[in-house]
């Protein structure tokens, strides 16, 4: 490591600590490793401008961001709502097992955590609070809880990411997510079923089956969503980039034309605030690309390849180790720095153990998205108390249970890459 | 005066708002062309990588407030008003200086691509790149007001905000 990108280091950790945007944090921390290299100082702004003008695949984010916006306006979470409520609400701590359900159709129409958190993950906590059964802090740690599992079940924005900075397959990493993300809501729903029993929180009125096919016809324009997704995607009609535009196209279809609860008010809205957002998140993915760029001039990634081979890991050793490490990250960086940024750092270690792109590329995924609700920085923690007051310490001490679950399901498939990789390879992934 | 900002702001963002459905729309455009009509078009994919690009730093330069952008406030919200208030300043003072200094030689690599023309429809690249330089004197101009700000001791607009509108932009996670 030269002493210029040192100091670069220096002045992101300070810039970023004293609460700069982490964007302008790594522009002016690479404009600082340039000056003191003597090398061009516009080679920053060049890459900037490169990496987010070069990136076909990065055309899916604003598509998503649209799409999961839609969502959001439109009563389509409603409507699944009821769906759930009708399909679990029986169980013991029923609202809380609906909000897990939701959260997974959910997942499968929007590729990002905090669309769910903020969306219907806020309707559920009022459902939740509505009874008179649930603790706020219990609420709002489901919800966090379950909004994980978002990224993790097709389509995922994070997933996308680490295609882009791994040169993956889109198709294979969606496909990978399937299971894990099942299996993550199947951990979630026996803790809540555990928590329900020993706090003896009781079932939901029951919805009378006659009334169950009203209710799913219902909710069916919405239940079709992560279908036509998937079978446009494995189907091989669209490219994962296309399938966020037709997933938006259809979000606005089924909303604005079959619900009709989308005015132009409400359009507008949607498309400035996902603007914004697109805005805010390419900033960080461009600025993140440049940092890559001084990473990979500075050899870094070769250097600690080096370092870990002369460590004499074993793939068990390596997996335990960056996990260990993104975990601790992700109590204090964003999700989309550390996949374009840290990441990066152990791909070529990652392969010279011979360990699958895929299945590194899902675990650490899944990884980050726990992060999302380990304080001091997690984002899902952030929303639901924004969205509904809950204090941030109840829902991390309510949270714990899920944490642990959520770990556990972690462990589980960084030892068991089976798991990940079972269903890209019946889909042709050969690796 | 405010009158005229907060009108200059509804035009910036309703043109933000236009770019993403222009993008949008226009990638709709291309899916059609391509599976129902069989003709694929290359003009669609320039178009929408430019829209991308005009929208992440127009938007950067316009539509987001400071408090909008991914931040690790944690420490930041933890220490009392007065240092918070030299932080903000430092923070503000060191992006001005570090865009300041690349601002000419930026200014040299956009002009550069004046000699050469997008790959389908043939515009000069300069043009396509120039929102770059927009978006450096912007965000110049934005920090710069609130160094000001921060100097004068004026109460900071952070402080006023909530959790969620720190955090409801920005993360994509």
């Amino acid at each position: 490591m030269s002493a210029a990108f040192a100091s670069a280091l220096l002045v992101l950790a300070v810039m970023a600590a004293i609460g700069a945007p982490i964007a302008f944090a790594m522009v002016v921390s690479a404009i600082a490793y340039l000056l003191l290299s003597g090398q061009d100082v516009s080679l920053a702004s060049e890459q900037f401008i490169q990496s987010v003008y070069d990136s076909f695949l990065l055309l899916a984010v604003p598509l998503f961001i649209t799409a999961a916006n839609i969502m959001n306006v439109g009563s389509i979470s409603d409507r699944l709502l009821d769906f759930c409520k009708a399909a679990v609400g029986r169980f013991k701590g029923g609202m809380a097992q609906v909000d897990i359900l939701v959260s997974l159709i959910f997942s499968g129409m929007s590729g990002s955590a905090v669309a769910d958190a903020a969306g219907v993950g806020k309707i559920s906590i009022n459902m939740m609070l509505k009874t008179g059964h649930y603790t706020p802090g219990f609420a709002g740690a489901v919800v966090a809880a379950s909004a994980t599992v978002g990224p993790i079940i097709p389509p995922s924005i994070p997933m996308v990411l680490y295609a882009l900075v791994s040169d993956s397959s889109i198709g294979y990493l969606f496909l990978g997510g399937v299971i894990p993300g099942l299996l993550m809501m199947m951990m979630l729903m026996a803790v809540t079923s555990w928590i329900a029993h020993r706090r003896n929180i009781p079932a939901e009125q029951p919805v009378p089956l006659r009334q169950l096919p009203g209710v799913t016809l219902r909710a069916l324009p919405a239940l079709m969503m992560p279908v036509i997704l998937l079978a446009g995607i494995y189907g091989g009609a669209t490219t994962p980039t296309e399938a966020a535009a037709v997933a938006a196209l259809y979000a606005l279809l089924v909303a604005g034309l079959w619900y009709r609860s989308l005015s132009f008010r409400s359009l507008y809205t949607v498309f400035l605030d996902s603007a914004r957002s697109s805005a805010s998140v390419g900033l960080v993915i461009g600025s993140a690309l440049i940092f890559n760029y001084i990473v990979a001039t500075e050899n870094i990634p070769q250097s600690l390849a080096q370092l870990m081979a002369s460590l004499h890991l074993s793939q068990g050793g390596f997996l335990a180790f960056t996990m260990v490490l993104f975990l601790a990250l992700g109590c204090l960086l964003d999700a989309t720095t550390i996949i374009l940024v840290i990441i990066p750092l152990f791909l070529p270690t990652a392969r010279a153990l011979g360990i699958d792109p895929i299945h590194f590329g899902v675990v650490s995924v899944v990884n980050c998205m726990i992060g999302l609700i380990t304080p001091p920085y997690g984002m899902l923690l952030f929303v639901v108390n924004g969205t509904t007051g809950i204090p941030i310490k109840d829902i991390v001490r309510e949270g714990f249970p899920f944490l642990v679950a959520l770990l556990a399901a972690l462990t589980v498939l960084v030892f068991f890459p089976e798991l990940v990789l079972w269903l890209p390879r019946r889909f042709g992934y050969e690796g | 005066m405010t009158q005229l900002f907060a009108g200059l702001r509804r035009m910036t963002d309703a043109a933000a708002a236009a770019m993403l459905a222009a993008l949008f729309g226009v990638f709709l455009v291309q899916i059609a062309a391509r599976y129902i009509l069989n003709v694929p078009m290359g003009w669609t994919v320039e178009v929408c990588l430019t829209l991308w690009l005009w929208l992440v730093f127009w938007g950067g330069a316009f539509c987001l407030r400071p408090s909008d952008h991914v931040r690790f406030d944690v420490l930041y919200l933890s220490v009392k008003r007065p240092t918070q208030r030299v932080f903000g300043a430092v923070a503000a003072f060191v992006i001005i200086v570090a865009f300041a200094i690349s601002f000419l030689p930026t200014l040299d690599y956009v002009s550069f691509y004046k000699i050469k023309r997008s790959g389908t429809l043939g515009i000069r690249m300069h043009y396509v790149f120039s929102i770059y330089l927009l978006f450096m004197l912007a965000i110049m101009a934005r920090y710069g007001q609130l160094l000001f700000r921060f100097l004068a001791g004026r109460p900071d607009v952070e402080g006023k905000v909530t959790a969620y509108e720190r955090h409801d932009e920005g993360s994509i996670t």
